[in-house]
């Protein structure tokens, strides 16, 4: 049961990180490889403001969200117009740079050892929940004026651009908006684990994620969330194969890139008003006959 | 002191200066940041340790084992992750997913291999140091410094001099009208990724010297990519001396403010930099596509 809870809590929080990923991978097309940063910077400041300055948790989410967004800012101005690639090599920089903070400034983060005795408020209830909210917001984005010139842009920039599409601020909206998502996931994850080593929030989290999102279909939001609890849910069942399980993720997101491109689910979306509408249907044909 | 600092800048940069033209050979031509190439060097790493392990080989034997290893690799790269989507006429960002995934796969894979130890090369050089006038050489960082020179000059001998240089060049202009012109694309940009793989060999070796060997070790590609940004995505020249820059800021921020804390300096250089000129050094605007 316990096992269980943890392995619940643990695919929520994914789900929340997926989200924001889903966001700037999925429906723009942009690659951030510095989200583990993001979620680093999440743990961090809200770990800190709790265990030195006793915050409460929402304060001290509300707080951790704020510096990601700020440290976004900082990040996207000046790439945000660049090609799509200067976007995924700066946030790789970035990434770095944040673990080397963390791992510099001993005497405020710990550094290497980490960072311990962060209060434990995160229950499943409030990670699923969390994560509900999170898909209802990226929902609303995905159906907003904003989510579908993010996939127009994704498209065809150039054609987006002379559509009047005011791509750069288009890119820094995604952007700003996964990088809260991000830095919120890393607030959870910090207050369900308790301890924090920069170590965590490399490269490979981001590249994790991102895989996640291709491996559900790029342009569905529902393959994301699938694909996020099948792969942190499984493994974390299925123990023994750990250590081999980045290399199936890997192998398997090879497979799919060169024979499934689209993934998973493609384009396909659950959702409540085509279920509804089969029904319909099916009450008409019923009528019909 | 000053002048041994820029000396020490410029033997770090041209290692930088090997990672980063291997990246931006393939950028050039499929116009996508390869992610995999951190894993070319890993492997090819450990590739070198294990031959001066069983075979005891020279400098030279395991440079050159490494590197065609990482050629290897290169075009068993290419058929595996790119061919398909190359064929499919998939857009650049599965070409992107694609070398990301294969750079962890590799990175994974040699961790379960070798474990997270850390291994060491044996000592390849007798004397340590010598001394010229006033300033102190390190023979291993001197060597490093001719061998990637040597490299990187016979690379642009080979692109800018002789007909398959052309060829890639030209492929790397536009792929579909130089295959209109009777040039085998394919073997083109196969050679694109051995010369990558080469080259990636090359600093692998390199890094596990300078470096001990651990599977994270590919990661070091970030120091490429840096260089490359400031270069400008895609130009060979712009790469190398984007490379020799980032080697003595480096050296230099070591000195001022510690190797812990210098990547955050970096990073705020680059940002700064990108904000000033947005296309690197000698970067030409790419433009994609419609």
């Amino acid at each position: 049961m316990e096992l269980l809870a943890s392995v619940l809590t643990f695919t929520a929080i994914n789900v929340v990180a997926v989200t924001g990923v889903f966001i700037l991978t999925g429906l723009t097309g942009l690659f951030s490889l510095g989200q583990g940063a993001f979620m680093g910077i999440g743990a961090y400041v809200a770990g800190l403001m709790a265990v030195k300055y006793n915050f409460s948790f929402p304060l001290a989410a509300g707080g951790a969200v704020v510096v990601g967004l700020i440290a976004a800012v900082i990040v996207g101005l000046p790439t945000i117009r660049l090609r799509r690639d200067y976007i995924s090599l700066v946030t790789f920089g970035f990434g770095e740079a944040i673990a080397a903070l963390l791992n510099q400034s001993v005497n405020i983060t710990g550094g290497a050892m980490g960072l311990s005795g962060i209060p434990k408020q995160t229950t499943l209830l409030l990670a699923v929940t969390s994560a509900v909210i999170c898909l209802f917001l990226v929902w609303g984005f995905k159906c907003s004026r904003y989510g579908r010139q993010c996939l127009a842009l994704r498209s065809d920039e150039l054609a987006a651009r002379s559509m009047g599409i005011n791509v750069n601020q288009v890119k820094m909206v995604a952007f700003l908006l996964s990088a809260a998502i991000t830095t919120y996931a890393g607030v959870l994850y910090g207050f369900y684990t308790t301890y924090v080593e920069p170590v965590m929030f490399g490269w490979t989290k981001s590249a994790e994620w991102i895989i996640m999102v291709f491996f559900g279909g790029i342009n569905s939001l529902t393959g994301a969330v699938v694909a996020s609890a099948l792969l942190t849910g499984l493994p974390e069942i299925l123990r023994a194969a750990a250590e081999w399980r980045i290399v199936a993720y890997c192998v398997i997101v090879l497979l799919i890139l060169n024979f499934k491109p689209t993934g998973l689910f493609g384009e396909y979306e659950i959702s409540l008003l085509s279920l509804l509408r089969r029904r319909g249907n099916r009450i008409r044909e019923g009528e019909g006959s | 002191m000053t002048a041994q600092l820029i000396i020490n800048g410029i033997s770090l940069g041209a290692v930088y200066a090997l990672i980063a033209v291997g990246f931006a050979i393939i950028f050039n031509i499929l116009k996508f940041s390869n992610f995999a190439h951190g894993g070319f060097m890993t492997v090819t790493a450990y590739v070198g340790f294990l031959a001066t392990r069983f075979w005891h080989t020279s400098l030279l034997w395991t440079l050159l084992i490494a590197s065609l290893a990482g050629g290897m690799l290169g075009i068993i790269a290419e058929l595996v992750a790119f061919r398909r989507i190359r064929n499919n006429k998939g857009p650049v960002i599965y070409y992107f997913v694609s070398s990301i995934t294969l750079g962890m796969l590799l990175e994974n894979l040699m961790t379960i291999f070798f474990s997270t130890n850390f291994y060491a090369y044996p000592n390849f050089f007798p004397v340590a140091t010598v001394k010229v006038g006033r300033l102190l050489l390190g023979v291993p960082e001197l060597i490093m410094f001719c061998i990637s020179s040597l490299a990187l000059i016979i690379l642009a001998v080979l692109i800018y001099r002789t007909k398959l240089g052309t060829a890639l060049r030209s492929v790397s202009y536009d792929v579909d009208t130089s295959g209109l012109m009777g040039i085998n694309v394919l073997r083109i940009i196969q050679l694109a990724f051995f010369l990558a793989g080469f080259l990636g060999g090359i600093s692998g070796v390199f890094l596990g010297i300078s470096y001990t060997l651990y599977p994270q070790l590919g990661q070091l590609v970030v120091k490429g990519f840096i260089a490359s940004v400031i270069g400008g995505l895609g130009s060979l020249p712009g790469a190398v001396i984007g490379a020799f820059l980032l080697g003595i800021i480096e050296i230099l921020l070591i000195r001022l403010v510690g190797s812990g804390i210098s990547p955050v300096f970096i990073f705020v250089i680059m940002l700064l930099f990108l904000l000033v000129r947005p296309r690197g050094i000698a970067g030409s605007h790419i433009q994609e596509k419609a």
